[in-house]
């Protein structure tokens, strides 16, 4: 602020001056003829009292106008924070708005009792404010998986009324996904200023990771710094099972922070049924119960004290049923660790506490109704496959089942007729190569720990035909191209194929943070394919076989809300957006169902951006507004107020004085 | 505490202004309806002393005329007594009128104070010469006029124009001797059994008036005061703060009426207190009345009292 304003703000202080007068103003009372006056007594001036009362609008008008004139006086020079876009030559420009509504925007904005989400959703619609004729805008939301809210508009209202219907979830964060979604959107667009504006907390789960950056022509923009805040941490309660006797839950906190201190309470509505210390430390653990606990829907636990983000410190408690399993076909002997105990890819599996049981099977069933109880198969270097066992996984995988299969050796090395045919085509081979690791640029799959694939310490990899990869997803490749991770779709199912096996005498893969990473996209695709009773938030229920679901959300409090429902692959789906219980209603009859938290989601420490994003000359969040005209409106207004306000005062006093003379009837 | 206006103090008097007669004009036509409702026929006279009629008997004082010393009293009873008799005599009647400003003022009532004086005024002339009596007037204030004692239709008629004619005027508060100049023609030409009676508001009058009006019953003359206020000035029934603006001499109050109402209400009876025991003791008495009372009424209290001797009305 400007010596000028300052000054200008200053006068402001004459408004004190009506209050002085005002309170200075010694107002006679009327005089009355009275010839017995003599014997009269003087009193306390009431009627002065009286005459503030008359007053009081008048003054509160000039004390107005006198302010209204302080701030003309300083208007030129007052600024207005507000989005702007600083145009190329004036050009039209081309935006995707990316939205976060991921469970970290549920936090408050730093020094006010805005959430992120809305702060960040105001900013959104001050841009699409500042549209013009020609400008183009369309909407991504950056919780997992990222999703068009609107295609390239040109329609203001369009986008404003897109922007107001936006609701924050419980989802996980995709900045990487959400940021490839824009640029593609953006490709089909004409404009020579093109634009992904980023409206996120940057918490991605992935504070490590390359800084978030686009190529290209796109340019990225990150007009609110603000949202990106270090300082919050948060705890949640990731799920909770209802077993005999106990309740068995997982929590979790962002790196660094504890719940010691908190307390764990298992309520019925409001009645609290059990309750104890939560543990200082984040994990799973078990709450006893001192008497039988029936499975409502009223049932939640709660993790009670103040953390960043309140709506995840509960979670909706259902009955233990049986999960679907992830088997591990493993060569205990081939995959042998020297320090012992289970195959790496198994122990990795444990490592995530993803919930699913694991179950290491030392060979493939030959027979699909055996392979039913699994909803994912993990093949770590298998020697080929016989008929029968093609053709139950075949089987499997048309119905839905998701296999992760690592080649190595032993798979290169697959007798004539005991390969791969009719899951992978053709041959897989294993040869020598002189790229020491993948590309992390071609690598998005695995998300910030990409990087960590350049150098997997690799002589030798596996090579697939291109009939393998027809129709197939190269989700990370080596430099030459040659896929390192492809994922094929299989009627219902999903086969996940890397071209180097599970063991760490080949490759360091199984030591990188990539292959956790791989290993929890795989969970995931299993628990959503395999029809599983609880899923990640952001994440769908899926219904094989069944033709028509209906599904409703059971919020904590409030009535329940209603989900759409979806058909994908032949399969019915339901989009889980929030935490929570859901109840279905499907062929079969009634079945509660659980979304919860991704724990990666409570990383709240934001994720390194380029320093292009914060290039002021995209624009900026201080533009000069001259609000003189206005102000002097209603300045000529308050004078018009105050000419009226004299006019009815002066009319009264006539009145008065009137009838006073007409009591008097002595004349001077 | 009495809070005065300093700038006041140099106030210039109200001029003279023309009376609000209300309800009481004309003066002629409604004194006469006042006296026919009061008295009709000839009145009989209140003084004992020589005459044709015997009126009793008294103890003999040194100086009474030996011509009535009872002597069978004397004879029977050993003791000296004279014998009264009561006769019909002229006594005159002297009215005193107050037409200074502050008569002039008019509240709630249906006229003038000064008005209503006016009213009682000509119809005790009224009565007064219905009955023979002379009638005497003198005006304190106003145009300060006053008329010889007089007898006759003539005399009634005179009375009625002056009093007609008189506007307000004159501030008694400002000279106290204006009051005993204008009383002194009382002194000089009401002759012994005149009676006089005074109608004002005895408001604005200067300190020791009361004494100077109950002075008036001396040398065998006997004086009524009748206090004429307005309806306000008896009850005070104002509620907004004022400046209260005294017509005559410089008071200036502003009070707040609903505090200083009965601190005013006892004032004013202190002052009727004074007059009526200043005209107690000199054989008069003391009629109140406010303007919105039956004029009839007014009086027939003051002829009672007039009738009955002395003693409050």
């Amino acid at each position: 602020m400007s010596f000028l304003t300052t000054l200008a703000l200053l006068t402001s202080l004459f408004v004190a001056a009506p209050v002085a007068a005002h309170l200075l103003r010694r107002r006679r009372a009327g005089e009355q003829l009275f010839p017995g006056a003599s014997l009269l007594s003087a009193t306390p001036p009431r009627a002065r009292r009286r005459s503030a009362l008359e007053d009081r609008a008048l003054f509160g008008v000039r004390a107005l106008a006198v302010l209204a004139l302080a701030l003309l006086g300083a208007t030129p020079f007052i600024s207005c924070a507000r989005l702007e876009l600083l145009r190329k030559d004036g050009a039209s420009v081309a935006m995707v708005l990316v939205v976060d509504d991921s469970l970290s925007m549920r936090a408050l904005h730093t020094g006010s009792r805005e959430t992120r989400f809305e702060r960040a959703r105001s900013a959104a619609l001050e841009l699409a404010a500042a549209m013009q004729p020609g400008d183009s805008i369309a909407l991504v939301l950056a919780g997992d998986p990222p999703r068009v809210a609107l295609a390239a508009s040109s329609d203001r209202a369009a986008v404003g009324s897109a922007l107001e219907a936006l609701e924050p979830s419980d989802r996980a964060t995709d900045l990487d996904g959400a940021l490839r979604v824009a640029s593609e959107l953006l490709e089909a667009l004409p404009h020579r200023d093109r634009r992904v504006v980023l409206l996120s907390d940057l918490a991605d789960g992935a504070e490590g990771a390359p800084a978030l950056e686009l190529g290209g022509a796109v340019e990225l923009w990150a007009p609110v710094p603000e949202l990106a805040s270090r300082s919050e941490v948060d705890c949640a309660v990731l799920h909770a099972e209802l077993r005999e006797g106990r309740v068995d839950l997982l929590t979790a906190c962002s790196p660094g922070a504890e719940h010691g201190g908190r307390r764990l309470v298992l309520r019925e509505g409001e009645t609290i049924l059990a309750e104890a210390p939560a543990g200082s430390r984040p994990g799973p653990s078990s709450l006893r119960l001192s008497k039988p606990v029936a499975s409502t829907t009223e049932l939640w636990l709660e993790l009670e004290g103040d953390d960043a983000i309140d709506e995840n410190d509960a979670a909706a408690v259902v009955e233990s049923g049986t999960e679907p399993a992830i088997a591990i076909v493993s060569d205990a002997a081939a995959n042998r660790v020297e320090t012992g105990g289970a195959p790496v890819v198994e122990q990795a599996l444990a490592a995530l506490m993803l919930g699913e049981r694991l179950r290491p099977l030392a060979s493939l069933p030959d027979h699909a109704e055996e392979l039913a109880p699994y909803a994912g198969i993990v093949f770590d270097d298998p020697p080929g496959f016989t008929p029968e066992e093609r053709r139950a996984l075949g089987s499997w995988l048309e119905k839905g089942g998701t296999a992760l299969l690592g080649l190595g050796r032993r798979a290169a090395a697959a007798p004539l007729g005991a390969g791969f045919e009719g899951i992978l085509p053709g041959v897989v081979r294993r040869a020598a190569t002189e790229h020491r690791g993948a590309e992390p640029a071609r690598c998005a799959f695995f998300g910030p720990s990409a990087a960590g694939l350049a150098d997997l310490g690799l002589e030798q990899r596996g090579t697939l035909e291109h009939a393998a990869l027809e129709g197939a997803d190269v989700l990370c490749a080596f430099p030459d191209g040659e896929p390192l991770l492809v994922r094929r779709h299989l009627g219902r199912g999903t086969l996940f194929v890397v071209t180097l096996p599970f063991g760490v005498d080949d490759s360091d893969l199984p030591l990188r943070p990539a292959f956790l990473a791989l290993l929890e996209r795989f969970a995931e695709a299993a628990r959503a394919g395999g029809g599983a009773r609880r899923v990640d938030v952001g994440q769908s229920f899926s219904f094989p076989g069944h033709a028509k679901v209906e599904a409703s959300l059971l919020p904590r409090r409030g009535a329940p809300i209603p989900m759409a429902s979806n058909e994908r692959d032949g399969v019915v789906r339901v989009a889980a957006p929030r935490a929570g219980r859901y109840r279905v209603t499907t062929s079969d009859g009634e079945e509660l169902r659980v979304a919860s938290v991704a724990a990666r989601e409570l990383d709240l420490r934001p994720r390194a951006l380029a320093p292009s994003a914060r290039n002021p000359e995209l624009g900026g969040a201080s533009t000069r507004v001259d609000a003189s005209p206005y102000v002097a409106m209603l300045l000529l207004g308050l004078v018009a107020l105050e000419s009226a306000l004299r006019l009815v005062a002066s009319r009264t006093a006539a009145r008065a004085s009137a009838q006073h003379r007409g009591a008097s009837s002595a004349a001077s | 505490m009495t809070r005065r206006v300093a700038e006041t103090s140099r106030r210039r008097p109200f001029a003279p202004y023309e009376a609000d007669w209300g309800a009481f004009a004309p003066l002629r036509l409604r004194a006469r309806q006042v006296a026919e409702g009061v008295y009709a026929g000839q009145h009989r006279s209140a003084r004992r002393g020589p005459g044709v009629e015997f009126g009793g008997q008294r103890p003999y004082v040194a100086g009474d005329d030996l011509r009535f010393l009872d002597r069978r009293a004397l004879l029977r009873h050993d003791r000296l007594m004279v014998r009264q008799f009561e006769t019909e005599t002229d006594r005159s009647l002297w009215l005193v009128v107050d037409a200074s400003l502050s008569m002039g003022w008019r509240g709630s009532g249906p006229g003038s104070k000064l008005g209503f004086a006016c009213l009682l005024a000509a119809a005790l002339a009224r009565i007064a010469t219905s009955g023979g009596d002379p009638v005497g007037l003198v005006l304190v204030g106003g145009s300060g006029r006053s008329l010889p004692a007089a007898a006759g239709r003539e005399a009634f008629e005179r009375i009625v124009w002056t009093l007609e004619a008189e506007r307000p005027g004159g501030d008694l508060a400002r000279d106290p001797k204006d009051l005993e100049r204008a009383l002194g023609t009382i002194h000089e030409r009401a002759r012994r059994g005149s009676i006089v009676v005074v109608l004002s508001d005895l408001l604005d009058l200067p300190e020791g008036s009361a004494r100077v009006i109950a002075g008036l019953a001396t040398r065998g003359r006997r004086a009524w005061a009748v206090q004429t206020l307005d309806p306000d000035e008896a009850s005070f029934p104002y509620r907004q703060q004022a400046r209260f603006r005294a017509l005559e001499g410089d008071a200036l109050v502003e009070t707040d009426p609903e505090a200083a109402r009965d601190a005013y209400l006892a004032a004013l009876a202190a002052l009727q207190a004074r007059y009526e025991e200043e005209l107690v003791a000199r054989g008069g008495a003391l009629v109140r009345a406010v303007t919105s009372d039956d004029p009839v009424a007014v009086l027939r209290r003051l002829l009672r009292s007039v009738g009955g001797g002395p003693g409050p009305a």
